[in-house]
C-alpha cells in the first residue's frame, strides 16, 4: 500500500516538475517571420545573421523564426490571403500594392503608439517619412526598402557593337541593338512570367518617359500607355527567344551569363553580378538612366522607382508579444544594421545609415544618378493603383509581343481587367 | 434488404458524423460560395450587386477562353488519354515479357509531385535549352530551333495538353486491374473457335471492361476541368490568355482580392461540371457504369 502511495506521488511529482518546466520553456515569446530575404536573395546572409545575433541577445526571452519564403509572387498571393483571412504572420514585409488592404483589414498592428513613445523611429527614418505612411492615424507599416531601376549594360558587349555610351533616347538605343545583333549577341533581357518583373521596369521607364512622373493621374486612355506599349513592341524584336513566358531567374540569368548586353532591375541585384555572373561581369557593367522618347513628358535624367518592401507586423492580444515584436522591427531599423545589409546587397533603404566608403562602385552610381534624377516615378504595376490591371500587364504585354495585339490593344486589355 | 424501424435509428446514428461533416465541408462551403459570388466581397468588406459578377464574366473573352481551353482538356482526355489508356491496358492484359516494367514506367508520372513534373517539361519545352528542340533539330527539323512551344500562342495549348498525356498511366492500371477480374473460361472457349489475340482484345477484354473504360471518361472529364496546377506552374494562363482555363482565372479573381467575382466563376465552372456529367451519364447510359 505504502509502494502504491510512493508510486502514486513520483508519479505526480515528476508531472508536476515537468509543467513547470515546460511553462518556464515556453515563456520563451517565438516570433514568426515569414521571409523573403531567403535562398539567392542577396539579403539572405546578413538577414540570417541578424535574426541570429538578436536571438542570442534575447536567449530565453525572444526567438525569432525565419519561415522561408523562396518565391516572391507566391508569397504575395499568401499574404493577400492572409490579410483577408486574419491570420497574420508576427512579422513580415509588404509590398505598396497590399497596404490599403491591410490597413482597411484592420488586422495590423498599429505601430503609431510605439513611434510616438520612442524615439528611435523618429532618429533613424527621414523627416515625413513616417507621417506620410500613416493612414487613418495609425501606422500599419514601416517603409524599409526603397529601390531605383536604372538601365544596367555590358560595356564589354555595347563596345563590341561600337558603342562607348549608352544611348540616351530610343531611336538610338534601338540602331545600338541592331549593333548588337549583328555581333551574335541579344540585346535585351526580357520576360512575360508571372508579373513580367524586367518588363514591367521597362514599361514603366518608357511611360515616365512618355507622360511624365505623374504619368498615372491621367488614366489608360492618356497616350503616354500607347506609346511605351510602342516601345515594348520593338524592345521584344531584341531579346531572347523564351522572352514570352520566361520568369526574372531567366531574364536575369541571360545577362548574368552574357547572353544579353542591356538588363533592368533594382540595386538589390548587383551583388549577384559577383556571386551569379560570369566572372568579371560586374567589372563590365554600367548604369544609366533609361533612355527618352522623343516629344514625351518626361525628363532626361528620370528615374522610376519607389518603396520596395515595408515591415509590418500582425496585431497582438499578448502586450508582451507586442513588445518583443517592436524590440525586433528596432533591430531590423538599426542605422548599423541597415548599412550592413545594405553594404551586403547593394539594397538601398529608407532608414538613415552611415553607408561605408566604399559600398559597391555600381551602388554609388546609382545612387548618385538618383540623387540627380528630375523625378522618380512609380512603377507600373504600384503606379497603377488597380491590383486587376497590374496583373492583366503580364498578358498584354505577351500578347503584343506575339503580335496578336496592337499597342492600342494592349491598353485595351489592361482597360478590360479593370 | 427491409430496414426494421429500430435499427433506423442506429442507422441514423452512424451515418449522422458523416453527413455533418459533409455538410460542413462540402454544402456549407458551396453555399457560401452562391451567396457570397453576388456581392462584391474582396476580403475586407461586401455589397450585394445582383448578378454583376456573372454579366461581367461572360463580357470576358478571357474568362469564356477559359471555358473553351477547358472543355478542349476534357475532349482530349475523353478521346484521346482514355483511348489510348484503354489500347496500352490491352496490350498488357496480354502479360507479355516486361509487362510490369511497363506498368511502372507509365504509372510514375502518378506518383512523383505534379509541380516537379510541370517544372521539368517546361524545361524541356524551354526554347534555348530544351530537350524537346534539341531532340527536333537532331532529327532534321531545324525549323523548330529556339522555338518557343509555351510563349507561342498556336503551341502553347498543344505543347500543355500533349504533356498531360504522360498521365495515361492512371487509367491504364484502372482497366488493367478490370482485366485481371475476367473469367479464364471465355478466353479457353475462344481458343478453342480459334480467336487470334486481336479477335479475343476486341471481342472479349474490350466489352467486359466497358463500365471501367467509361468510368475512366468520367474521372478523366472531371480532373480535367479542375485543371490547374500544369497551367499555372507553366504558362500561368499564358501567353496572352491563350492557355487560360477555369481554376486558374478563379485563381486570378481571388489573387487581386475579387472575390465575389472568382466564387461566381467558381459557381459557374460547378454548374459546368454537373452539366458535363449529367450529359456524359446520358450519353454512357448509367447502368453501365454503375
Amino acid at each position: 500500500m505504502i509502494k502504491s502511495i510512493l508510486k502514486l506521488f513520483s508519479v505526480a511529482f515528476i508531472s508536476v516538475s515537468l509543467t513547470i518546466i515546460s511553462t518556464v520553456a515556453s515563456a520563451e515569446i517565438t516570433i514568426n517571420w515569414p521571409s523573403i530575404w531567403v535562398g539567392k536573395d542577396s539579403k539572405t546572409t546578413v538577414i540570417r545573421e541578424l535574426v541570429d545575433e538578436f536571438n542570442a541577445a534575447n536567449s530565453g526571452a525572444i526567438k525569432v523564426v525565419i519561415e522561408e519564403q523562396t518565391d516572391y509572387d507566391i508569397y504575395a498571393q499568401k499574404l493577400t490571403a492572409q490579410i483577408s483571412t486574419g491570420d497574420l504572420p508576427d512579422v513580415f514585409t509588404v509590398g505598396s500594392d497590399l497596404l490599403d488592404i491591410l490597413y482597411r483589414s484592420g488586422k495590423a498592428m498599429d505601430l503609431a503608439p510605439h513611434v510616438n513613445s520612442d524615439s528611435h523611429w523618429n532618429n533613424v527614418y527621414p523627416e515625413n517619412a513616417l507621417q506620410s505612411n500613416m493612414m487613418g492615424g495609425q501606422l500599419t507599416n514601416l517603409p524599409y526598402e526603397l529601390f531605383v531601376t536604372p538601365v544596367t549594360y555590358n560595356k564589354k558587349l555595347l563596345k563590341d557593337a561600337g558603342y562607348d555610351e549608352f544611348p540616351d533616347n530610343y531611336d538610338d538605343f534601338f540602331k545600338m541593338c541592331e549593333a548588337v545583333t549583328a555581333t551574335g549577341k541579344v540585346c535585351t533581357s526580357q520576360m512575360t512570367g508571372k508579373n513580367a518583373w524586367t518588363s514591367m521596369l521597362w514599361y514603366s521607364q518608357a511611360l515616365a518617359s512618355a507622360g511624365g512622373p505623374d504619368v498615372y493621374g491621367k488614366g489608360l486612355d492618356h497616350p503616354a500607355f500607347v506609346k511605351a506599349f510602342e516601345v515594348m513592341e520593338k524592345m521584344y524584336k531584341y531579346t531572347t527567344s523564351d522572352a514570352i513566358g520566361a520568369d526574372a531567374g531567366v531574364s536575369g540569368g541571360h545577362f548574368l551569363n552574357e547572353r544579353t548586353a542591356v538588363f533592368m532591375n533594382g540595386p538589390w541585384f548587383i551583388a549577384r553580378y559577383t556571386s551569379d555572373g560570369i566572372p568579371g561581369l560586374h567589372e563590365n557593367i554600367g548604369v544609366a538612366p533609361a533612355p527618352m522618347l522623343s516629344g514625351g513628358e518626361g525628363s532626361p535624367g528620370g528615374y522610376v522607382g519607389g518603396k520596395q518592401s515595408s515591415l509590418a507586423a500582425g496585431k497582438q492580444s499578448d502586450p508582451a508579444k507586442e513588445e518583443a515584436v517592436v524590440k525586433f522591427l528596432k533591430w531590423l531599423t538599426t542605422p548599423e544594421n541597415v548599412a550592413r545589409l545594405s553594404f551586403s546587397s547593394g539594397a538601398m533603404f529608407i532608414v538613415k545609415a552611415d553607408l561605408p566608403s566604399d559600398m559597391d562602385r555600381l551602388f554609388q552610381e546609382m545612387n548618385e544618378q538618383k540623387g540627380n534624377a528630375p523625378y522618380v516615378a512609380p512603377i507600373f504595376i504600384n503606379g497603377i493603383g488597380s491590383l486587376p490591371v497590374a496583373k492583366e500587364f503580364s498578358q498584354a504585354l505577351s500578347a503584343l509581343a506575339l503580335g496578336d495585339v496592337t499597342p492600342e490593344g494592349a491598353v485595351e486589355m489592361l482597360k478590360d481587367a479593370e | 434488404m427491409k430496414i426494421k424501424k429500430d435499427e433506423v435509428i442506429w442507422l441514423l446514428i452512424f451515418i449522422a458524423p458523416a453527413i455533418g461533416l459533409f455538410f460542413l465541408f462540402f454544402i456549407l462551403p458551396i453555399l457560401f460560395l452562391f451567396i457570397t459570388s453576388f456581392t462584391n466581397w474582396d476580403g475586407i468588406s461586401a455589397e450585394f450587386v445582383g448578378f454583376e459578377n456573372y454579366v461581367k464574366l461572360f463580357n470576358k473573352k478571357t474568362f469564356i477562353r477559359a471555358i473553351t481551353n477547358n472543355l478542349y482538356w476534357c475532349l482530349t482526355a475523353a478521346i484521346i488519354t482514355v483511348p489510348l489508356a484503354l489500347i496500352i491496358a490491352l496490350l498488357l492484359a496480354h502479360r507479355s515479357r516486361g509487362w510490369k516494367v511497363f506498368r511502372t514506367v507509365l504509372f510514375i508520372p502518378q506518383v512523383v509531385s505534379s509541380a516537379a513534373i510541370a517544372m521539368l517539361w517546361a524545361a524541356m519545352f524551354n526554347s534555348e535549352y530544351g530537350l524537346v528542340n534539341f531532340l527536333l533539330d537532331y532529327i532534321g527539323f531545324s525549323d523548330y530551333q529556339n522555338h518557343n512551344w509555351l510563349g507561342n500562342v498556336r503551341t502553347a495549348n498543344a505543347a500543355l495538353i500533349g504533356f498531360s498525356l504522360c498521365y495515361v498511366g492512371y487509367f491504364m492500371v484502372i482497366m488493367l486491374a478490370k482485366t485481371a477480374s475476367i473469367s479464364d473460361d471465355y478466353y479457353d472457349a475462344a481458343n478453342i473457335d480459334g480467336a487470334s489475340q486481336f479477335q479475343k482484345d476486341v471481342h472479349i477484354t474490350a466489352p467486359l471492361i466497358k463500365s471501367t473504360f467509361f468510368l475512366c471518361i468520367i474521372l478523366a472529364v472531371i480532373f480535367n476541368l479542375r485543371q490547374f496546377e500544369y497551367v499555372y506552374l507553366m504558362t500561368a494562363g499564358g501567353p496572352a490568355n491563350k492557355t487560360q482555363v477555369l481554376v486558374v482565372y478563379i485563381w486570378n479573381e481571388l489573387s487581386v482580392q475579387r472575390l465575389g467575382r472568382g466564387n461566381a466563376a467558381g459557381v459557374i465552372m460547378i454548374g459546368i461540371g454537373a452539366l458535363l456529367l449529367l450529359t456524359l451519364r446520358k450519353l454512357l447510359k448509367s447502368e453501365t457504369y454503375n
